[in-house]
Parts: structure tokens; C-alpha cells; sequence
């Protein structure tokens, strides 16, 4: 199982009801790019609502990953920006629907 | 093997450099030199944010490197701190900073 699919599965185990999207920038199996939107999010502040997605890869950033930018939404704040962000909600929208 | 004696030490001298320090930054390099693409992003935009800042190099000291991301919860670095509270990694201070909320965190 690549690093991608282990950092999306290890998100999804601590935040069940997540949308998540992971690649890997430049294909370089060290730099990772992850977005994840929630409704556990929606009264999380946006340091919370990241340390709830770094703290489980704990264990994968003392080994593998090298770097992983992170951009978190509530489900609140994604359903009121989305417009903002066609190309996540193209590929929310490829993986999910 | 780092001992939890020595981690916690560090972690009592990293309440102190947060409680001195209103806003410090732990790093990989230095202010000058920054070792790590995101390092580097976060001093720069503190250096732009013209905030007076202390920085520790986590890579000459590794208790350090992993007492702080005890402390703090947090995986990675950097780690910048303000009046002696995470404020967040490279991310966070970049989302703030383009949000213009980092001004007032850093007031």
C-alpha cells in the first residue's frame, strides 16, 4: 500500500466522517499535499482542526513523511467557499460522487 | 536514547523561552540561514510582519527536536509561539498571515 493511500487511511480511522484528498507534490514520495473537510470541524478552531489530522501521523512523520501541507475546512465553511476552490471540489467530486 | 529526564528538562526550558520570548520560533537553521523550505517561509513572513522574534535551531539539538513536538502535540517543525501559546506550523501561520488575523495575534 503506497504512502498516499496510508495517510488517507490513517486520517479516515481518526476522522470517520472526513472528505479527504492526498497527492504527492512533485511525485517525490516525500512531499505530501492532504486536504481534509469535516463536520467535526465545524467549532474547531483552525490549530485544532489540524492537530486532529497530524496528531494520528505521528508515527508516518517519524518515519516517511518527509513534509505535509495541510488545509483543513469544517463542512460549514467548505459548503460556504467551495465556489472558491474548484479544483479541490473537482476532485472531492471525482472521488465521492 | 534520549531519556525522559532530558526530555523533560528541555520541555521546562521551553516554558521558559515561551514565557520570555512573546514570540518564538523553533526552527530548523537560523533566522539568517533557515535550513528547510518551510522554516523559511515562516521567517519570512515574520520578518515581513516586522515582529521582533527569538529563534532556536531544533537541528543543533535534538532532545530539543523531539521535546518540542511533545509539548506542543504537534509532528513537525517549525513552531512558532506567542505569548507563550502554539500558534501552529508553517500552515497555520501561512493561512494567517494571508488572512491578516496573524497581525493581531502577533499585536
Amino acid at each position: 500500500m503506497n504512502l498516499i493511500n496510508e495517510i488517507e487511511n490513517t486520517i479516515q480511522e481518526h476522522i470517520p466522517d472526513a472528505l479527504i484528498i492526498v497527492h504527492n507534490i512533485n511525485n517525490d514520495g516525500e512531499h505530501f499535499e492532504a486536504i481534509v473537510i469535516s463536520e467535526s470541524f465545524n467549532d474547531l478552531g483552525l490549530l485544532k482542526q489540524h492537530q486532529a489530522v497530524m496528531k494520528p501521523l505521528k508515527v508516518a512523520f517519524d518515519s516517511k513523511v518527509h513534509a505535509l501541507a495541510l488545509k483543513t475546512f469544517s463542512l460549514k465553511k467548505w459548503n460556504e467557499t467551495k465556489q472558491n476552490h474548484a479544483t479541490i471540489e473537482q476532485k472531492i467530486k471525482e472521488k465521492y460522487q | 536514547m534520549i531519556t525522559d529526564n532530558q526530555l523533560n528538562q528541555k520541555k521546562e526550558e521551553i516554558k521558559d523561552d515561551i514565557t520570555k520570548n512573546k514570540v518564538m520560533l523553533y526552527m530548523k537553521g537560523n533566522k539568517d540561514m533557515p535550513m528547510c523550505g518551510f522554516s523559511n517561509q515562516v521567517v519570512h513572513i515574520l520578518n515581513q510582519s516586522g515582529v521582533t522574534y527569538e529563534a532556536k535551531n531544533v537541528l543543533e539539538d535534538e532532545i530539543l527536536r523531539q521535546a518540542i513536538k511533545e509539548f506542543s502535540d504537534w509532528p513537525t517543525i517549525p513552531q512558532l509561539y506567542v505569548n507563550g501559546e502554539f500558534i501552529g506550523g508553517c500552515d497555520i501561520i501561512t493561512e494567517l498571515f494571508q488572512s491578516g488575523d496573524l497581525q493581531d495575534t502577533l499585536a
